[in-house]
């Protein structure tokens, strides 16, 4: 069993994890010319954006519910159940950024790009499997 | 109490699961003033512009079935139930996030071809969310809190 301090180190650590992954690029893809689409937690970037690609920018705040999830982990590390609530939160919006980058990958090698995943979504997922593992070693502290 | 419990479980994934197969974003569009509307619409399943299926379209309704599935377990164990909640909650919160910019990047890269164009989020949106609030629902009234 793991005890209440290594429990909350691990949890501690999943944040620490998590808070690094905001800053890091998540994925990108490099067309010919030069042009590269980069996407960060914050928002996507287009480097040399040809002038006849789409107006709008498609930029989704992705840290918005991260952010979110991470303060109830840092909460959790006083009050257990927060904990849950955020490692289980953060672990579904992973689960839909899993699944976009798998879509998202398939476009770019489509178009002929060339796609890497980026040391924010390797920090993002081993975050957020070391903050669950603390979480739920915090639950079953307390039971 | 574990009867309403159970029961707002059962219909909180049942409602997540069904919203998957709704539309959560939908865009539609004239591309030529003569021509009638194309559909632009995602679910959880499937992208398709009119008849035509992308083929690498997001498969959102993995992640939210799985939550549907931990939120079903939790008639159980209310610690399973609160997680499956927070799960289903988290899934929303970023697919929301996602959709959100993307329609507004449909509306923006295409109001010059359509001005006319109607652009949001579909139903399945909405069942997703009351699917969060009725499972938060369901985990307050648990008989194991």
């Amino acid at each position: 069993m793991i005890g209440r301090p290594t429990a909350v180190a691990l949890i501690a650590a999943g944040v620490v994890l998590t808070a690094t992954a905001m800053v890091l690029p998540w994925y990108s893809t490099a067309y010919a010319g030069n042009i590269e689409v980069v996407v960060r937690a914050w928002g996507t970037e287009v480097v040399n954006k040809p002038g006849d690609w789409p107006a709008g920018e498609l930029s989704p705040w992705y840290g918005l519910p991260v952010a979110v999830a991470v303060a109830l982990l840092i909460a959790g590390i006083w009050v257990s159940r927060a904990a849950l609530a955020g490692a289980a939160a953060q672990l579904g919006a992973v689960g839909i950024t899993a699944v976009l980058v798998v879509s998202e990958r398939g476009h770019a090698l489509e178009q002929q790009g060339d796609f890497a995943i980026g040391f924010g979504l390797v920090f993002l997922a081993i975050g957020t499997l070391v903050a669950l593992t603390g979480a739920i070693a915090v639950q079953r502290e307390r039971a | 109490m574990r009867l309403l419990s159970a029961g707002l479980l059962f219909l909180a994934a049942a409602a997540a699961v069904t919203a998957t197969f709704l539309p959560l974003s939908e865009l539609l569009i004239r591309l030529t003033p003569d021509q009638p509307q194309t559909a632009y619409v995602t679910t959880g399943w499937s992208t398709r512009f009119g008849a035509t299926e992308d083929e690498h379209g997001p498969l959102f309704g993995i992640p939210a079935v799985a939550a549907a599935v931990a939120v079903l377990v939790g008639v159980r164990w209310w610690k399973v139930a609160f997680a499956g909640a927070a799960a289903l909650a988290g899934v929303t919160g970023m697919l929301f996030v996602y959709l959100l910019n993307a329609i507004s990047f449909h509306r923006q890269g295409n109001i010059t071809i359509d001005p006319g164009l109607e652009a949001g989020f579909g139903n399945g949106m909405w069942v997703l969310i009351a699917a969060t609030i009725v499972a938060f629902g369901a985990v307050v009234v648990h008989p194991d809190d």
